[in-house]
Parts: C-alpha cells; structure tokens; sequence
C-alpha cells in the first residue's frame, strides 16, 4: 500500500514536471533548429582573399579571386586608384569591363532573384552600384575617352551617365548631373556640331555654379575632383533601409597654376547631393517586406513560446492536453524564431568608398609642348593645403585635346 | 501520446526549416560551354546597345542598298571610296570603325570589282614604304617618284543617333543607323540609307 502511494506520488511529481521537461528538450533543440537553418541555406561557396591595403594589389586579387558578385565594384575601385595614379591604360579595361556587366543587367538573373528572397541578403547580387555610381563609371570612361582623342564615345558615356540618373524617384533630381551635360555639349561642339542644347541642361541644374561658354579652342581640358564621397548604411530596425552617409569635404575649390595662368575652380557637381536625392528604390519596398515578415515571425515566436510555456505550466494533470498544446506552441514559436533569424533583409551596402565628393573641370588654351601645372585644392576659407598641392607635368599635343585628371588624393608629381 | 506529438511537430519543424530554406542550388553551377553563335542571333547575353546582331543587319542592308545605286552599278570604271569615320551620336560608346568596315567586306565580296576602296588608315606605312623605293632603300616595280596615291571619287560615311528613355518600366533605346556616299568633288550625298533598331529591356526588381 504504501509502495503504492510512493508510485502515484512519484507520476504526480512526473506530470508536474513534463511541462518543464518538455522546455528543456526543445531548448535542446534549438541548437539543432539553427544548424539546420545555417546549413540547409549555404550554397555558395566563400571567398577569402588575404588584403594588403593597396588597392591596385587588393583590387586586381579580388577580381580574379573574390566573390563573382563584388567583381564590379573592386574594377570600380580600382579604375578610380589607378586613375589617381596616372595609370589611365589599367583603369580603361576596368571601366570597360564594369560597364558591359552593368548594359547587361537586364531581364532574368538568378542571384538577383534570390537577393530578393526572404532568406537571402540583397548584397547577395552582381554589384552595380547606386545610380550615382553607375554615373561615375560612365563619367571616368568618358574622361578617358577623351584623352584618347575619341570624343564622340566619351560624349556617349557622358550621356550615359546622365541616363543612368534618370529614374529618381523625384524628377527633379532625375539627370541633374552638370558636368556630364557640360561635357556632352563641349564635345558636340568640338565635333562641328551644336551642343547648346546639353549647355542648357547643364546650366538649368547648375544653379550657382558660373557655367563658361564652351570655348572651341580650349585644348587642356583638367578634370578635377577631391573630398570624401559619399557611404552607405541600413538604416531602420534591421538595416533594411538603404541610407548614405555624408563627409564633409576639408576641401571646397581648387586652384590651377602655370605660368602666368591661376585659375580657381569650383566643383560642378556634389556626389553626396546625388547619392541622397536618387529617392526610393523598388528594392526598398522588397526589403521592407522581409523586415515586417522578420519581425512578425519574430513576434509570433515570442507569443507561442511564452503562451505555449505558460499553457503547459498550467497543466496540472497527467496527460494533460493543455501540455501537449503548450508544447506544440513553442515548437512552433520556436519554428517563427527560426524564420525570424533566417530572414535578412539588411539592404546592400556595397560601396566604391574611393569616389570624390567633388568633381569639378576646367578648359584651358595651351601651346603644344610641356607644360608643368600645379593644383591646389582649398578649404573654405580659400587657403591652399599644401598637403594636398599636385604637380602634373602635362605634355599638350599639337594635334588633338589633352586632359588631365587630377584628384586630391592624386600621387604627385605625375606626368600627363 | 505526447512523445508521439513531439516526434511529429519535430518531423514538420525539420521538413518547413529544410523546404523553406532549401536554395534551388546554383544555377549552371559547372559554368556553361563556350556556345559559338552566328553572329546575326541575339545570345543569351544581351544589353540594349549595339550587338552584333544589329551590326550585321545594318551593314548587309547598307552594303546591299549601295550596290544597287547607279554610280556604282553602271559605272564605267570601278568608282574610288575611302572610309570616313562613323560618327556616334547615341549613348553607347562603341567601337565605330567596326560598321565601316563590314560595309567594306561585304561591297568588296559583293561588287566583284565594281567598287575601291582606298586604305586612308594606312597611310603613314605606305607612305614610308614609298620613301623607301624614292630613296632606293628598297626595289621598286614603277617609278617610286611618280604620285600614283589615289584620291577619292566618294566618301562612305555615316552616324548613329539615339533615343533612350527610362522610366519605372524599362529602359528603352531607339538608335538610327544612317549612311552616305557623299561625292568628294561636289559634296553631294549621292546615296543615303537607314536602318533602324529600338530594344526595350527592364532589369531585376534587385537592380530598380
């Protein structure tokens, strides 16, 4: 009798106890729940490429060794690297290479479809850049263009760039670009042709900026830019919204010298005002849907496992149906947490973190022959950093333009 | 009972997690094949520039067209023509001598003699090899002093314009394809031709 009673109250400490039991197990799961989750969605294979710092050994490694999807930009990075450099014939196949990836976006593509994906982030697809970027890639082609006499292609990337601004959400800000309107008309102009329609877009999205009349017989054209570009970063509860960070420039005009000539100049066009007024993408509304579907799954995880924890304390029978209920609700919220954490819809923040927050141009007459040119480049109260001053020995043909790139991070003293 | 239930929720936790989250694997994981395509077919790697589908559409009409003008088909002696460089008006930086050159290919494959071309782009190795028989560096089958650098009857020249828009639907590109044979003595365009080519393409959500 009695070795009964110790049995009944020994089931009866057991029946108390299942609903505890039961949390352990599924917390014993859990680890379970995540490695399945982890493995089930890796399928692509990583890339790991030790980095020195130097982009011109960095960038080239990671196009041929790192990730397919981030090829683009590291060409991107490196064009603009070697560009500062002097080294126009390694950016020129980059850019070229760049920008038949990014004419050839159209139509299906299955990273990009899985980017969109709830359990897949959009850093997952071929980088293309923002707007602005694909802008900037199209504006460093066609200085290259340029120099290399051909003025009708750089005139079409410089269009180019132009068109790839077009689809701001506001279309006030759609094509704003100055100087690649600027250029367009410069080179039509220099074609024989009429190139005042581009001059009035340019000068209608200029603002303050003092636009000078094209002048034929300028053959020195000077690209210049400096400052910080901008940088991106999620915003919203779980970086889902795509944001730009913006520094301001130590540098706002420069200053070209040689000879008798000292020209300011100051910047056409501001890549942080691009960057930030392009608007909303559709791509934001696809990761605001993941966001709600993480964190409603996220919520619903939180209301079974606790409501399912509660129920099955609450059972004070054997075999009890609230336990069995209380421990399915917290599988299941356990299965929400799991969707939750699965779902990513951290927007891309891939960026060309070397673009200038300015860029900016003059045209010159120059006699043929060899000229040395210093660069300046001022911060707000005009005064020169000397840090910054570039020394370019720029060699002018006699037969066609010549174009020197210089950027406040240009190695100085360089040879055009 | 309640190891039943368990046994069951755990098997549709692991079958949901696993379908849910199972990519559909990569796509061409292995790559795909060097695939040779005759040039006049649109690959299966397209943009809405200038391919070399359109290329060749425009040069067969142009080449085609050329023929049959009356300079060309009726003269007496094979008409002289040098190349003027295309000249790009549209969006796409290309590469413009490519359509001249086709144009070239195909009248010289085509006329049977009926046209010539002048090599303009070489000059400056022919006109080294001339001063090397001038000078006697090298042997010469006619008199070297003599000119004998011909001078063109026409120019065969032409631009490519273009349209493009962009909205939230797509990007569409319009590019207008023109020629002429413009005579070098009258600057009387003595032919012209178009062709026309207009793509519309909208890329991933991902990329809008």
């Amino acid at each position: 009798m009695r070795v009964g009673i110790e049995a009944n109250q020994r089931a009866e400490a057991r029946a108390t106890l299942a609903p505890l039991r039961l949390c352990v197990f599924t917390l014993k799961c859990l680890p379970l729940f995540v490695l399945l989750l982890f493995t089930s969605c890796a399928s692509t294979p990583t890339h790991r490429v030790p980095l020195t710092g130097d982009i011109l050994v960095d960038g080239p490694k990671m196009i041929a060794e790192g990730p397919p999807r981030d090829r683009v930009l590291w060409q991107y990075r490196s064009a603009s690297a070697a560009m500062r450099r002097g080294q126009f014939d390694v950016a020129k196949p980059l850019l070229e290479d760049a920008l038949l990836t990014l004419g050839g976006v159209y139509g299906k593509d299955a990273e990009a479809r899985k980017a969109r994906g709830l359990f897949n982030k959009e850093a997952r697809k071929t980088f293309i850049g923002e707007p602005y970027e694909r802008s900037m890639a199209y504006f460093y082609r066609g200085v290259l263009y340029w120099r290399d006499g051909e003025l009708d292609n750089a005139r079409a990337c410089f269009r180019s760039a132009e068109f790839e601004d077009s689809d701001a959400e506001n279309k006030e800000y759609a094509g704003d670009w100055v100087l690649p309107d600027y250029l367009d008309g410069l080179a039509t102009t220099k074609l024989a042709g009429d190139g005042s329609d581009a001059f009035k877009r340019a000068k209608a999205v200029a603002k303050n900026i003092n636009l000078p009349d094209y002048n034929p017989q300028a053959n020195v054209l000077f690209i210049l830019e400096y400052g910080p570009g901008p940088e991106k970063y999620g915003g919203g509860q779980y970086d889902e919204m795509l944001r730009f960070r913006t520094r301001g420039s130590p540098v706002l005009s420069a200053q070209i010298k040689t000879g008798s000539i000292n020209l300011p100049v100051a910047p056409c066009d501001d890549l942080n005002f691009q960057a930030t007024t392009r608007g909303g993408r559709v791509m934001d509304h696809v990761l605001a849907n993941k966001a709600v579907f993480k964190g409603t799954t996220d919520a619903i995880g939180d209301v079974g496992i606790i409501g399912g924890a509660i129920l099955a304390n609450g059972g004070h029978r054997r075999n009890s149906s609230a336990d069995e209920i209380g421990a399915g609700l917290i599988i299941a919220g356990l299965i929400s947490k799991g969707f939750s954490a699965a779902t990513t819809p951290e927007a891309d923040i891939r960026t060309w973190d070397n673009l200038p927050q300015f860029i900016s141009f003059a045209a010159l007459k120059m006699s043929p022959g060899e000229h040395v040119v210093t660069v300046e480049f001022n911060d707000a109260s005009g005064s020169a950093n000397s840090k910054l001053t570039k020394t370019i020995t720029v060699n002018v043909p006699a037969d066609r333009d010549k174009v020197v790139f210089v950027s406040d991070s240009s190695t100085t003293p360089q040879t055009q | 009972m309640k190891i039943n239930i368990l046994k069951l929720t755990f098997a549709l936790t692991t079958a949901a997690l696993v379908a849910g989250c199972a990519s559909k694997g990569v796509k061409n994981p292995s790559g795909v094949p060097v695939t040779q395509m005759r040039a006049d077919e649109q690959g299966f790697v397209a943009g809405t520039g200038v391919e070399s589908q359109d290329l060749v559409a425009v040069t067969d009409k142009m080449s085609r067209s050329i023929m049959g003008i009356s300079q060309i088909a009726n003269a007496t002696t094979a008409p002289i023509i040098v190349l003027d460089p295309v000249e790009n008006k549209t969006r796409f930086p290309i590469n413009k001598d490519i359509f001249l050159t086709r144009i070239r290919g195909e009248l010289n494959k085509k006329s049977l003699g009926k046209v010539t071309f002048l090599a303009r782009d070489r000059m400056a190795a022919l006109e080294k090899e001339r001063n090397l028989k001038r000078e006697g560096a090298v042997t010469a089958t006619a008199d070297p002093v003599k000119q004998e650098f011909k001078g063109a009857d026409y120019f065969l020249t032409g631009t490519l314009e273009g349209l493009s828009t962009r909205t939230t639907a797509g990007t569409s590109d319009y590019i207008l394809y023109a020629f002429q044979l413009i005579d070098a003595r009258t600057s009387a365009i003595v032919w012209e031709d178009n062709a026309e080519i207009k793509k519309q393409g909208l890329e991933d959500a991902a990329y809008r």
